[in-house]
């Protein structure tokens, strides 16, 4: 199955080269003088389903759910239909898309999914030789710095990341790096790394790259712009629905004075990229990119409504370091593939819960904050809506061949561009 | 039940992204270092429980993201800390440039009473040097700040400068140090500043005394 989705994304069968580079690395870290018991890595040097060869994300039977092969192939099927019919699909039978982005994409059309259910598939059709532009050029040395302090602190037990300057950590480089000069004004933000990265295991760089203008862009705009307000808002907006989704974690958070900001940063800004074992992780994203940010606060209710809601539980965090240490260390139990996302469909939040708040929010922080200095557009709740903002054709999503692509961009010059 | 600690508070440690502030961490609390290890979004924080003359300090130690879109974030964090680690790269002319921008912020916004020191970490990578530890001393002077340069991956300076800056944050609290000594069974939570009500009142009991 791994190799499978490999092949289908577009990637060489890498094993045998990255096998070779985690050891390199080894060696490499081994005369520095530190062991590979301290720097984490299993002895065996094996890599999960996943790519993983470490770190608390690898698969373990218990975080995960595993789908029966049978299953899985009638799911391929079904799937290769929708994405070759995708317009029809999307505007016409939605929900059962929805259906079968909450049972789990298929790995090896997980990539292709993902650029579809984003709107990246038209955006990078539309824009024709973009990518390869932004991609010869010269970074701004401002971002590349950050970039270039960036690429091994992102899934360092991943395959892909795990060694220094190696092909995945050259092309979260190029799509970062490709996004400061898309987005000039916007430049670089930390958090785009491990966004980044995960679109990379599992698309080509530049599939990745406009999969993660959407995500900036469409599902979480002003997320990652200077100022971070977007991000402050969510807490918020988060704060606001847990007291209504769970009462008695709402309070002994206000109680200790534990801010939205100081645990849901990371979980949100990542997309729980970083938080969640990563069988969950997937789960999470196809349900993400399918129905946008409700699923990312449904996320965030289940889990802070599962650590703290119940009086028994918080009476093993009386105080505000108890309960802060509580959240960093989340029981893997309540992070588990089948419970999370069961959970996770269950929770009543609704987009209009989340965009009904969000005015009540957005009021008070103009009363306390002033106007937002950043004027992010609205945000996108879901494929269904960023197809139906920008309406797209058969033609649209059909790769253009190289030879074409000059005439279709002169002549799409200034009318479907961006 | 036994008493876990005498005194609580918080330090901070603050630089430019990518100077091992997160590892400088790990050190400490864990006497660890990682050489794989992912950048720090948002906040995040360890605690450690040390003993200085004969009192146990509880610290908790918070780790910030350095790039600077993030100081929205964690400037908001600056007035509850008691001490402060302003950290830079010795291998980063920059980072070290940068101190300044740091330490103005830190005035702007952290309680008066706030204790820093300076420390150049990455000492390892002498062949890499760019601020030599001249500048190092002559910018902690000029600050009034006490300096050290320290390495994580060989554990140089570590626990020295952590304990140096714990004892600098008891010694500017020794008044009420002293009524902790006299009523040696309460708990002194310097940290209480957002647990009670955001403004202290020197005049409460010792309890719920507040260094800020």
């Amino acid at each position: 199955m791994a190799r499978l989705e490999k092949l289908e994304n577009g990637r060489q069968p890498a094993d045998t080269v990255s096998l070779q580079t985690v050891g390199s690395q080894l060696d490499e870290e081994s005369s520095l003088g530190s062991d590979s018991e301290v720097n984490g890595f299993p002895s065996s040097r094996e890599t999960d389903k996943y790519g993983f060869i470490g770190g608390a994300q690898k698969y373990s039977a218990e975080s995960a759910q595993d789908v029966p092969p049978e299953v899985l192939r009638q799911r391929e099927v079904k799937w290769l239909d929708m994405l070759s019919n995708w317009d029809k699909w999307i505007s016409k039978r939605f929900k059962k898309v929805r259906l079968r982005c909450q049972k789990g994409i298929p790995p090896s059309l997980r990539g292709r999914a993902w650029l579809y259910l984003s709107g990246g598939k038209v955006k990078k059709e539309r824009n024709g030789e973009k990518f390869k532009e932004l991609d010869s050029m010269e970074g701004d040395p401002k971002w590349m710095d950050v970039i270039e302090r960036d690429l091994h602190r992102q899934f360092p037990f991943h395959e892909m990341f795990v060694s220094r300057g190696g092909h995945g950590q050259q092309d979260l480089l190029r799509v970062l790096k490709a996004y400061t000069l898309y987005r000039p004004e916007e430049g670089y933000c930390q958090a785009q790394a491990p966004i980044a990265a995960v679109l990379l295991m599992h698309m080509p760089a530049e599939d990745a790259f406009w999969g993660l203008v959407q995500i900036c862009e469409k599902y979480l705009p002003g997320y990652y712009s200077a100022g971070l307000e977007a991000i402050q808002l969510d807490g918020e907006i988060l704060n606001a629905l847990l007291k209504r989704v769970c009462p008695i974690a709402y309070k002994h958070l206000d109680k200790h004075k534990i801010e939205p900001i100081l645990y849901m940063t990371e979980w949100f800004m990542c997309a729980f990229s970083r938080t969640l074992p990563w069988a969950s992780v997937l789960r999470v994203w196809d349900m993400f990119l399918c129905d946008g940010v409700k699923i990312i606060f449904r996320v965030g209710l289940v889990l802070l409504k599962s650590m703290l809601g119940t009086r028994e539980k918080l009476k093993a965090c009386p105080g505000q370091y108890e309960t802060m240490e509580l959240l960093r260390a989340l029981e893997p139990k309540y992070m588990q593939e089948a419970y999370l996302v069961q959970q996770v469909l269950e929770l009543p939040i609704s987009v209009r819960n989340v965009e009904r708040e969000h005015r009540v929010q957005l009021k008070r922080w103009r009363k306390t904050h002033g106007e937002l200095r950043y004027k992010a557009a609205p945000r996108m709740h879901g494929a269904r809506i960023i197809m139906d903002a920008e309406p797209h054709t058969r033609q649209d999503l059909r790769q253009k061949l190289p030879w074409h692509s000059d005439i279709w961009s002169s002549k799409a010059d200034g009318k479907l561009v961006d | 039940m036994a008493k876990q600690y005498d005194v609580l508070f918080r330090l901070l440690l603050l630089g430019d992204s990518g100077v091992g502030k997160t590892c400088l961490l790990c050190r400490f609390t864990d006497n660890e270092f990682h050489p794989s290890h992912i950048s720090t979004i948002g906040v995040d924080f360890k605690m450690k429980t040390l003993e200085i003359d004969g009192i146990k300090v509880r610290i908790q130690i918070w780790d910030t993201a350095g790039q600077e879109r993030y100081q929205t974030i964690t400037k908001q964090y600056y007035r509850r800390a008691q001490g402060i680690f302003l950290v830079y790269d010795i291998t980063s002319e920059r980072s070290f440039q940068h101190i300044m921008k740091w330490a103005s912020d830190v005035d702007e916004y952290a309680p008066d009473k706030v204790q820093k020191i300076l420390v150049g970490n990455k000492s390892d990578e002498e062949q890499k040097r760019q601020v030599a530890t001249a500048q190092g001393n002559k910018l902690a002077k000029a600050y009034g700040m006490d300096f050290f340069e320290t390495s994580a991956f060989t554990n140089h300076n570590i626990t020295e400068s952590f304990t140096r800056l714990a004892e600098l944050v008891l010694q500017a609290n020794k008044k009420d140090l002293d009524v902790l000594r006299v009523s040696i069974n309460d708990k002194l939570n310097l940290a209480a500043l957002e647990e009670e009500e955001g403004v202290c009142d020197s005049s409460s009991d010792a309890q719920k005394t507040c260094w800020c």
